[in-house]
């Protein structure tokens, strides 16, 4: 089988959140970046189907030099080879204009499968791999935590809300966007690190893919949420206490 | 004739026949020796050289050796009666090494030493000395081993043992028994016979036994790591631990032939004192056995049909099997080294382990936890930053840094800092020191962690640390060594003893009964670092000492070194209950810990025993409790 | 036409809350462009349901109607939606953000050369459209700049729909919106994908790594006998019973409810910790929780530290309390 899989680097959860001067974005200087939590679990997933079914796992990444220890980790971890799309502009490109760059990398290797994570930790759009399967006209399912192939090509669990879930069938070549915690995620070994080192990432630039790049949607502020995080302490009686808990799990936390 | 003027009867002429017999029976033994220890000696000389090993500086090797070799201090020390017994037999053995060429040679009509002849009547008598204790020890030890049976020698009787037993007391009664006929009887004869017999056959039976040890075990001992517990560094690319027979290194494969079955091993390892598979000795039985069957040179793994993995991943690293071995045998480096084949490789797969890799991949701490959680400890108890210009930084850790309890530890010990004027500073942001990491066998995460931390201390410009857990201590001292050079750094209770005189003595509420105190040697401080007496003499400030019985280097570990306290649920009894349940035995009102981690592993075990428990407190806190407007936490 | 069309949803023959949020929330829209508002139902057979929403102060109700619409699939709701998007021509589609949504919208909002600016928070003046990036620490606000229809979607519990049942009755009384159907052009072919039924996870296991709504018990419970008060708070919320080590190791509870480093790690929408105190152990496997409440009467209990809110309380007297509490909200 041969597997792509898409994985975006993102800012470590639990970053320092200062905005920038421009007031578009967070500033970027003093922080550490990781693999996308979804996308890890993508890579598992990839992974675990070569390893049953013999075949090669490419991984495609777009944006900045950054990117590149990212890739290695992922290259690392087992992926075959890798493709990193030189970006330095991600932030300006909305969903569509990603997807573009993705697709048009992802194309020409006429994959049997395309795996994305289900959305990034910093945007949380939740979209490209959707806007991907659009692009390549590829049929494609979401939520996904378990895939296994079959002889007309692959059936999949779907996560729905409430604890139910679903299986569907699809054709390949197909698109599949993996939830967080379908499978154990494997750890970075010294030994797939020194592998590493001689595996292939080819370098693309965003202007030789010559997509579209102009934003339909635009980013144009940032702001810092009102609400601090700090402990409210709701008092009064125990009568008092639970209707005001009530109030804030109805309204503030939406549970009710 | 007298006893004082008996001599050792020697035969005088030997027939051309018998001259013959024993050429012959002496090159059988020979070839019966030389076969076996020829094919181990190379099978050691064939494997793969330790590339960090230094024969110098070599004084330290040569007085380990006449310690623990010559004088058998070891042996007697941590097990006295069979020690003693053990020793005496090693003695006669060395001082019949003339007795015994000579006899030889006295076949061949070139005996030596003339027993009438005043240096040889001294000889013989004092070597005739030796035989007796020698005869009355391994008497001792043949009952010990077949009739009282002690669980640590195993359950299956080891029949070599009782061939060997009965050669050694053979050779010593009949070399006594010499002394009692006259040179040119039929008896002389006889027993000259018999005792060349004796030794004949004992010599072939050595490498092919346990006995192998006394050839091996003086060069085991001398040719030890160095250090306690010391991990190697990987050498090369292709390096990733102990994966398969290519990776043992000679001195394991020296020390795998080594062993002498004794257990002291397994009698010390809290693993295989709480009914877990792994037994120390096994360990290293293992590699014989996998070595005599497949050599340095196989590729089969090491865990395999010798060794398991879950064996190796219940360890501990508590050292006290290394400690305990009389012939220099280094249990922690090798299971490391199995370990580290097993995650170097990514073969281990353990759910919690791989969340802990991932936590550590990911962030900066082993807990999972967000930094900003550290970064608000810091600000909202008001610890100063370190700026150059503190004497000390103040190393968090990552249980001083998150964990409650490790937290009150901390701010117990800046009080005291503080109450003595020194001045330190916490540093802005820390990583893990990768303790866990590194005896799990992660050399990946541990190189990354190592590297980034020294980093940051190099920038910060510190010179000396201070750190309230003893496995931070370690790391940074020894382990980050293989990257670059570690500033100073020391464990709180060194600190505190050396100002323990400025520190108030506290007052016992009631003076005929003073408050009792437990002090729980960690094995990081206590084996590791040699560091027994200073935190007791901080405890001591607060209180009457009293010791468990399992204490100093004989401390029973709380379970949750080698990576362990990250790891899942243990099989069968936990190892901190165990011991929590030891010292709370003592009938001692407080149990005073000098590890975070010692501290959460009773406090756990303790609260699981119900109530009238002792309590629990980290000797900064026993320290801190005396200061003046000290109030509870 | 312009105006603004909102996608409801349609689950097991019942229309979800957040579809009517996503009604107010396209009143709201259309209030603040002097549009007038529209609303679509997709499937098959939805004469009830089309009735139902025709109820709301909207201009009408569009039934896109398909045989082949009667079981969720991507490509027949995107299909089906391009087809009215292209005939109708909304100025603004709003969706509510559900899983279904998250699979088909973005890639019909694609077809159509758009982006969906989805889990939307609030509404501003532009419009301006507010979203929460990095895991709720930022807010982003997006303004479309194209021409061509814009999609947005709804963040569950963003837009109350409580106001807009409280007009339903005044709305009642009004006539009902005009109810038209719409029927896509769909050949089954077009329809890669075979779903099946959907169907619940196994219930015989405990899964804590997925729920989302969780209740912990800690050692403040003193005793097993008193499991069941908070046990039926757990019931009245949704939620799952969890507990710390200490009171698995007690036996009150099964092994399988640990949640801690040496058991489970969880990251639901909300973490009630009753009794807790909040060692490491057990903090490590709950940190990643959306919300922490905790009930527990040491003011400085460490787990108040990391809680969003807290109650510093006698459980006994607050856990029933809640429970009531809890039961009469959800009447």
């Amino acid at each position: 089988m041969k597997i792509v899989v898409a994985i975006k680097q993102v800012p470590e959860r639990d970053a320092q959140v200062r905005i920038d001067a421009a007031g578009k974005w967070i500033e970027e200087s003093d922080l550490q970046y990781a693999l996308n939590e979804s996308d890890a679990y993508a890579l598992e997933e990839a992974l675990q189907l070569k390893e049953k079914h013999s075949g090669e796992v490419i991984v495609v990444s777009a944006g900045p030099e950054r990117v590149g220890t990212t890739i290695r980790e992922a290259l690392a971890k087992g992926a075959d080879r890798a493709i990193h799309i030189g970006c330095d502009d991600l932030g300006a490109r909305d969903a569509l204009g990603v997807a573009r760059l993705l697709a048009a990398a992802i194309k020409p290797e006429n994959p049997d499968l395309v795996l994305t994570g289900l959305q990034s930790e910093d945007l949380g759009l939740g979209q490209t791999g959707v806007i991907v399967a659009e692009l390549l006209g590829l049929p494609h399912a979401t939520l996904i935590l378990h895939v296994e192939r079959t002889e007309t090509g692959v059936t999949v669990k779907r996560e729905l809300e409430e604890g139910w879930f679903q299986t569907i069938e699809l054709p390949t070549p197909a698109v599949l966007t993996i939830q967080s915690g379908g499978n154990k995620l494997r750890y970075a070994t010294l030994m797939g690190i020194k592998r590493a080192k001689t595996k292939e990432v080819r370098r693309l630039t965003a202007a030789e893919l010559a997509v579209d790049a102009a934003p339909v949607v635009l980013l144009e502020q940032v702001t810092l949420p009102q609400k601090q995080k700090s402990t409210q302490i709701l008092p009064g009686t125990a009568k008092e206490a639970a209707a005001a808990l009530v109030e804030k799990l109805k309204f503030e936390v939406r549970v009710l | 004739m007298t006893l004082l003027s008996a001599t050792l009867a020697e035969p005088q002429h030997f027939s051309l026949f018998e001259k013959l017999l024993f050429a012959g029976l002496a090159i059988a033994s020979g070839c019966g020796f030389w076969r076996r220890f020829g094919k181990i000696l190379d099978k050691i000389l064939q494997s793969k050289k330790d590339p960090s090993f230094h024969l110098f500086p070599i004084g330290k090797r040569i007085g380990d050796f006449v310690w623990e070799v010559l004088f058998q201090a070891k042996v007697i020390r941590e097990r006295p009666l069979p020690g003693l017994a053990h020793a005496f037999v090693f003695w006669a053995f060395c001082t019949f090494v003339l007795v015994t060429l000579n006899h030889c040679a006295v076949v061949l009509g070139l005996g030596f030493l003339n027993p009438a002849g005043q240096f040889a009547r001294f000889y013989f008598y004092f070597a005739a000395a030796f035989a007796l204790t020698c005869a009355a020890g391994i008497l001792g030890l043949f009952v010990r081993r077949f009739l009282v049976r002690p669980k640590w020698l195993g359950e299956k009787l080891s029949y070599q043992s009782g061939v060997i037993a009965l050669l050694i007391f053979v050779l010593m009664a009949t070399y006594l028994a010499s002394f009692f006929v006259s040179d040119a009887t039929p008896a002389a004869r006889a027993l000259w016979w018999l005792h060349t017999l004796a030794l004949l056959a004992f010599l072939p039976l050595i490498p092919h036994t346990k006995h192998l040890h006394l050839v091996l075990s003086p060069a085991t001992v001398f040719l030890s790591r160095g250090t306690f517990s010391q991990i190697p560094p990987l050498s090369g690319d292709e390096d990733f631990g102990l994966v398969a027979g290519t990776d043992l290194t000679q001195l394991v494969s020296l020390q795998a032939w080594s062993c002498v079955e004794c257990g002291r091993c397994t009698e010390h390892c809290p693993a295989a004192n709480t009914g877990k598979l792994l037994n120390p000795k096994e360990i290293v039985l293992g590699l014989r056995g996998y070595l005599n069957e497949y050599g340095p040179s196989s590729e089969q793994p090491l865990l395999g049909k010798y060794n398991a993995q879950e064996a190796v991943f219940q360890c501990t690293t508590c050292g006290a099997c290394e400690f305990q071995c009389p012939v220099g045998i280094e249990h922690v480096p090798i299971l490391v080294g199995l370990r580290r084949g097993a995650v170097n490789t990514g073969l281990w797969e353990d759910q919690h382990g791989a969340k802990l890799f991932l936590a550590l991949e990911r962030g900066s701490n082993a807990l999972g936890l967000s930094p900003t959680d550290r970064d608000k400890f810091i600000q909202r108890m008001e610890l100063p930053l370190f700026d150059g210009t503190q004497e000390y930084c103040l190393w968090l850790g990552c249980m001083g840094g998150y964990d409650p309890k490790g937290r009150e530890i901390v701010l117990a010990f800046t009080r005291v800092m503080s109450y003595l004027g020194t001045s330190y500073g916490v540093l802005r942001k820390e990583k893990c020191t990768g303790d866990p990491v590194r005896r799990l066998g992660n050399d990946l995460l541990f190189q990354q962690l190592a590297e980034a931390n020294l980093e940051a201390l190099a920038q910060n410009k510190v010179k000396k640390i201070v750190s309230i857990c003893p496995h931070c201590v370690r790391t940074i001292q020894e382990d980050w060594k293989e990257y670059s050079t570690p500033p100073e750094i020391e464990h709180h209770s060194e600190f505190l003893a050396r100002y323990a005189h400025r520190l108030p003595k506290q007052a016992s509420p009631n003076p005929t009964s003073p408050e009792t105190i437990v002090f729980h040697d960690p094995c990081y401080l206590g084996r590791y670092r040699n560091v027994y007496d200073e935190p007791r003499t901080v405890a001591a400030l607060a209180g009457e000492l009293v010791e468990a019985p399992r204490s100093r280097e004989r401390s029973f570990c709380c379970g949750a070194g080698g990576g362990l306290a990250f790891l899942g649920e243990e099989t069968g009894e936990r190892v901190s209950h165990n011991r929590a349940q030891e010292l709370a035995a003592t009938g001692a009102q407080t149990i005073a810990a000098a590890c975070p981690f010692c501290n959460t592993m009773f406090r756990d075990a303790l609260a699981a025993t119900g109530e009238g428990v002792p309590q629990l407190m980290d000797i900064a806190q026993l320290a801190a409790r005396g200061l003046p407007q000290s109030g509870s936490s | 036409m312009s105006g603004i069309l909102v996608v409801v949803e349609q689950r097991a023959g019942r229309i979800g809350r957040i579809s009517w949020e996503a009604v107010a929330a396209g009143q709201r829209l259309g209030a603040q462009l002097g549009l007038p508002v529209s609303a679509a139902i997709v499937g098959s057979q939805t004469e009830s349901l089309a009735s139902e929403i025709a109820t709301r102060p909207l201009s009408k109700v569009v039934r896109v109607e398909h045989p082949l619409l009667a079981q969720y699939t991507a490509d027949g709701f995107a299909l089906a939606l391009q087809q009215f998007i292209q005939a109708e021509q909304p100025d603004y589609i709003v969706f509510p953000h559900t899983y279904q949504v998250r699979d088909y919208a973005p890639a019909l909002a694609a077809r159509l050369g758009q982006v969906l600016i989805g889990d939307v928070v609030a509404v501003g003046d532009g419009p301006v459209f507010t979203r929460q990036l990095l895991q709720g620490r930022l807010n982003g606000n997006y303004r479309p700049t194209g021409s061509g229809p814009c999609f947005v979607s709804v963040q569950a519990g963003a837009f109350r729909a409580e106001p807009l049942e409280e007009n339903a009755a005044a709305a009642q009384a009004t006539t009902p919106a005009t109810i038209t159907t719409f029927t896509p052009t769909l050949d089954p072919a077009q329809i890669r994908a075979r779903p099946s039924e959907p169907y619940r996870g196994s219930s015989q296991t405990v899964d804590l790594g997925s729920a989302q709504l969780i209740v912990g018990v800690g050692r403040g419970i003193k005793d097993a006998e008193s499991i069941p008060m908070v046990e039926e708070l757990a019931t009245a919320l949704g939620a799952e019973l969890a507990a710390s080590r200490p009171i698995c190791d007690n036996g009150w509870l099964p092994m399988e409810r640990q949640v801690g480093s040496s058991g489970q790690t969880v990251s639901p929408k909300l973490y009630l910790a009753v009794g807790i105190s909040g060692a490491i152990q057990h903090l490590v496997g709950m940190k990643g929780s959306q919300c922490v409440v905790a009930i527990n009467k040491d003011p400085d209990a460490p787990i108040f530290e990391i809680a969003d809110y807290g109650i510093v309380g006698d459980l006994f007297e607050v856990v029933p309390a809640l429970t009531a509490a809890v039961k009469a909200a959800k009447q």
